[in-house]
């Protein structure tokens, strides 16, 4: 015998103006951590508003100029698998397939991951490091923010009271990009103790750009100009490698945790940069 | 299909697979009576405090709840195998967070849960110990102040504070051990608390009936345990208790003495109707049990040839808030001591200790697996030193046969050198290992270990049936290793019928023959042996019947396949009657009915000569050892210290193989739990409050952690003192295994890390350190 309210609607803004009108309301995408919230009892929210049935949210569009939409209700594992995700945007893809387990990635979305902003979570720093955009909508309307931007604090987002994550949007990357998501984590499935996205622009062979951002390791993505800077255009020995995960554990912020300490994160995090540059390079362009 | 022997040796499906695949099988949680109520239970926020009183009247006045009960509701009874020293629900004191402290019976979980959050219980805080350095000092405070008066079953100390187990024992000259010794070595080892992570959490349901006589079903190892536990703690007498165990998913130990029962029972008893109470995940990992975490000092000498002559030992368990089986976990530990080797010099303390935390109890391994991480490792570290191979030093200190264990007691078989011998060939010792994969380094470690079979008292009714199939009654409950199918493959073999020509009977107080439990690897070795017996005497009738039937001599009849008493010889030969017939006979007109019954105890009788005691349980019920060892080979990743078991093979002595595919699903099953125990496994606790209480924050490996073939070699040397030859596996494959693993990281890594579980911090420590 609950009280809680359940609301499935069609549109979009039936459903901002459900969670407007409650701020004890929450949105249920993929339901992979309000469910399990729900079950351990830590919320108990006043209404449920379902965003399965809103065609909006849903979808993966390839737009003029070259970017890329993803709807809000995407699955990890339809990312996972999506032909659509190509160059730099493969990073996405391999974020997607280390989320949780199958039955997870089956059900959660993107939207509710990226909304949900837990700093040990796959996408957050994958997006950071293809500066994605993030597409919200809310009471006041349309707008949308830098993946940097939108990640303020561990679960701590730029939305608004009533806003919704509505879509990601890929800007097109460097012509020709490597990959890779470095990811530790205690057992497959597990959050991320510590994880490193990488893309790299090409050129002949040369790494014209850098983009590496580390989860895991901070209240939010963290990531250092100055890493990228050195890795863009040098040669990458050893030691440029070691300087730039230098530089990113420098910037990094991590907490003691069940996953590790902070000491331990900002040891390996050099480790992990180098490993991570190294398997894109490896890998070559896509 | 069947062999002579019946259906022994086969590896049948389980009895009860199809249900349990088609999620039809019945567990506690998955009953329903008619105008049932659940329970939720509230939980002390507080590790010490003294219970200064309860406001019951929001959660009284929210619709739908029929009753709460707290300590108010009980008198200080106390209950426990060990230490009584446990109430059914907190009285006067809580001793650590999260221990049960109120409960609610209402219409729904929801509103019981609900009206459970409504209970307020005023607490007085006071000093609490949540570690064993701070517990055992001088000024600690005091978790059981009437601990002097605890019922014991063992020599307890006397003014140690919170010290509740103290066990010294010697053997040979240990001085004169370590000065015979050219090497020695000497470390401290720490140990983890791992969570039993059984799948299906605690759970029971108490009703009443119009006599006041209360049924309880509940997830348990033992119904016998159960219902002692709940007259002890409730004060009804036996007569008024019946226990009953449908389907359980899983115990390791964890579900061997009370769990909600207690709670269930109280909730029936005041609501006047049946109460289910079934506890959440995060529950459970915060009120029931743990292996024991502590840390073990360990020192061991040899000569240049490698001969162990000493070893001394310094154990120390944290126990938790309740004893438990604390101090018969330690007890076990130091039985182990010496592994499975000849030492002639030993001397070895033990101490279990209270904290205000989670008790920690029995848990598969029963106190080994923390003893074998501490010992194998310091062979290995041994062997290092002396420049030995570890395998080969192993093998030349093999406890060989007709040997004394550590108390005294004879050890009459072992299979430990052909374990060796075979795992040597089958994991290729000898021979280089792969390459290791970029970024990672390769090593290979191994690991003995040894167990007991025999334990404690059991018994098994068979009755022959009208139609001539056999009901087999025995206390055992099958927890999900197989232990049905097994007990009826070994009636069914005794009787020459098919598996399915056996009735087994649902562990029912009211019904089937004392049986302690389902732990310490004892229901094949121990109920399998009263089977043997039972079925043995009901033989006999049918034997005599179909003689007299068949008007030929005693001797001259045999059973036959298929549920027949057969002419073996002279001119009646192949002359037949079935078991029907004899049935039919029996109870309609010569007789009566055919059955059989048996009870057994497991004695083997302890030597002060050979190993002085004091401050021990008694072990005289503990016996039959057995021998195994593994190969792992890991990966340690160089930039993270992570680690990945790429192969494990595992040899294992199991006297017969009643059910080879349950075998080997015990030994691999064992053996993941043991890589848990040894890669990713920790309850961690933060000023007494558990820090990660689910399968969100704690870890268990999946198949993706396992390497894809867990090779196991089952060594077949049937057990003399057995019916049907067996001796018990459930243990045995988890006792080595992180040892093991820990042994193939300091082959890799070139140093020991000698603490549990090997995350990749540790690891990766100890390859950095200088």
């Amino acid at each position: 015998m609950t009280d809680t309210r359940f609301h499935a609607p069609e549109r979009l803004d039936e459903a901002i103006g459900l969670l407007t009108a409650d701020d004890e309301a929450r949105p249920l995408a993929g339901g992979q951590t309000l469910v399990a919230m729900l079950n351990a009892e830590l919320l108990r929210p006043r209404a449920i508003v379902s965003l399965h049935r809103i065609a909006a949210l849903k979808g993966v569009e390839r737009r003029a100029g070259g970017s890329l939409w993803i709807g809000a209700m995407t699955t990890h594992s339809a990312l996972a698998a999506s032909a659509e995700l190509r160059g730099a945007h493969r990073l996405l893809a391999e974020a997607a397939a280390r989320i949780g387990h199958e039955a997870i990635r089956n059900r959660g979305t993107i939207g509710g991951a990226v909304a949900h902003a837990d700093p040990s979570a796959d996408y957050p720093a994958a997006l950071v490091a293809l500066d994605a955009e993030i597409e919200i909508e809310g009471p006041r309307g349309k707008r949308s923010l830098p993946a940097h931007q939108f990640f303020r604090g561990f679960l701590t987002t730029a939305l608004e009271p009533g806003e919704l994550v509505t879509g990601v949007v890929l800007l097109p990357g460097p012509a020709k990009a490597a990959t890779r998501f470095e990811k530790l984590a205690r057992v497959e499935g597990d959050f991320a103790t510590a994880s490193v996205a990488v893309v790299l622009g090409l050129d002949a062979g040369r790494v014209t750009s850098a983009r590496l951002t580390l989860g895991g390791c901070g209240s939010v993505p963290i990531q250092s100009i100055e890493a990228e800077q050195i890795i863009a255009g040098h040669t990458l020995s050893d030691a440029v490698l070691k300087k730039a995960g230098e530089l990113l554990a420098a910037a990094a912020d991590p907490i003691d945790d069940v996953r590790g300490t902070a000491a331990y994160r900002r040891a390996i995090i050099p480790g992990l940069v180098a490993r991570a540059v190294r398997s894109a390079l490896a890998k070559g362009a896509a | 299909m069947n062999t002579p022997a019946g259906p022994i040796g086969q590896s049948l499906p389980r009895l009860e697979a199809a249900e349990k695949a088609s999620g039809a099988a019945l567990y506690t949680g998955d009953m329903v009576l008619p105008g049932m109520l659940h329970g939720a239970i509230v939980q002390s926020p507080h590790a010490h405090a003294r219970i200064l009183g309860y406001d019951l009247s929001a959660a009284l006045a929210v619709p739908g709840v029929r009753a709460t009960v707290t300590g108010d509701d009980v008198d200080y009874r106390y209950m426990g195998l060990v230490v009584k020293d446990e109430l059914a629900i907190a009285k006067g004191k809580v001793r650590y967070i999260g221990e049960p402290v109120a409960a609610v019976a209402a219409v729904d979980i929801e509103t019981a849960r609900r009206a459970a959050a409504l209970i307020e219980v005023r607490y007085q805080p006071l000093p609490a110990v949540t570690a064993i350095e701070e517990a055992i000092k001088p000024e600690a405070p005091i978790l059981h102040e009437d601990f002097a008066k605890y019922a014991k079953i063992y020599d307890a100390p006397t003014n140690r504070g919170n010290i509740l187990a103290h066990s010294v024992a010697t053997q040979g000259d240990p001085g004169k051990g370590f000065a015979a010794a050219d090497v020695v070595v000497e470390a401290t080892y720490q140990i983890a608390a791992q969570y039993h992570a059984y799948m299906e959490p605690v759970a029971a349901l108490a009703a009443f009936d119009p006599s006041g006589k209360v049924t309880v079903w509940s997830s348990t190892q033992s119904i016998f345990r159960t219902q002692a536990n709940l007259h002890e703690c409730l004060g009804m007498p036996m007569t008024k208790i019946r226990c009953i165990a449908p389907r359980v998913g899983g115990g390791f130990g964890g579900k061997s003495e009370a769990t909600v029962q207690p709670i269930a029972v109280l909730l029936a008893r005041k609501a006047k109707a049946p109460v289910r109470v079934v506890l959440s995940r995060v529950e459970d990992m915060t009120t029931m049990r743990s292996r024991h975490p502590g840390w073990i000092r360990l020192k061991t000498g040899a000569t240049r040839d490698g001969k162990l002559v000493a070893r001394e030992c310094e154990l120390w368990f944290d126990g938790g808030a309740y004893a438990d089986d604390s101090p018969a976990v330690m007890n076990f530990a130091l039985f182990f001591v010496r592994g499975p080797y000849d030492i002639p010099n030993v001397h070895c303390e033990g101490y279990a200790v209270y904290t205000n935390k989670l008790r920690a109890g029995a848990f598969r391994g029963f106190g080994n697996p923390q003893m074998s991480f501490a010992s194998e490792c310091q062979i290995d570290e041994l062997a290092k030193k002396l420049g030995m191979d570890p395998l080969e030093l192993r093998r030349r200190n093999a406890l060989p046969k007709g040997a004394k264990w550590f108390g005294g007691q004879e050890v009459k078989e072992t299979a430990l050198v052909e374990a060796l011998d075979t795992i040597r060939e089958r994991a290729g010792w000898a021979k280089p290992m792969p390459p290791a994969s970029p970024g990672k380094k390769r090593g290979r470690g191994i690991a003995c270990m040894a167990h007991s079979s025999a334990f404690l008292s059991t018994g098994a009714i068979i009755r022959l049936q009208n139609d001539g199939t056999i009901a087999l009654q025995v206390g055992a409950v099958d927890i999900g290793q197989g232990s049905d199918t097994a007990l009826a493959q070994m009636a069914a073999s005794a009787f020459l019928l098919p598996v399915e020509q056996i009735n087994l009977s649902t562990p029912d107080t009211d019904a089937v023959p004392y049986n302690s439990g389902t732990n310490a690897s004892r229901v094949t070795y121990m109920v399998g042996k009263a089977v043997g017996e039972a079925a043995g005497k009901v033989r006999d009738q049918l034997l005599e019947h179909g003689a007299a039937m068949l008007a030929v001599k005693r001797e001259e009849v045999a059973l036959a396949e298929g549920g027949r008493v057969v002419v073996t010889g002279g001119s009646r030969r192949n002359a037949e009657v079935s078991f029907a017939d004899i049935a039919g006979r029996s109870i309609w007109a010569v007789g009566g009915p055919i059955t059989g019954s048996s009870g057994v105890m497991a004695q083997y009788l302890m030597d002060q000569g050979h190993t002085k005691m004091s401050g021990w349980l008694s072990f005289e019920a503990v016996g039959i050892f057995t021998f195994g060892a593994q190969v792992v080979e890991v990966e340690v990743d160089e930039v993270t210290g992570a680690v990945e078991v790429t192969r494990a093979v595992c040899v294992h002595d199991v006297g017969r193989a009643i059910n080879p595919g349950a075998t080997i699903g015990q030994i691999q099953g064992g053996f993941v739990q043991g890589l848990g125990y040894g890669l990713c496994e920790e309850m961690v606790w933060e000023e007494g409050r558990l820090a990660n209480p689910s399968f969100m924050d704690y870890k268990i490996p999946s198949a993706l952690e396992v390497p894809a073939e867990i090779e196991c070699v089952l060594i077949e040397k049937p057990e003399p003192s057995h019916p049907f030859g067996a001796r018990g596996v459930g243990e045995p494959p988890l006792v080595g295994a992180a040892a093991a693993i820990a042994n193939a990281v300091a082959d890799a890594i070139g140093k020991p890390v000698r603490q549990l579980p090997l995350t990749p911090e540790r690891v990766l420590g100890a390859m950095l350190k200088p």
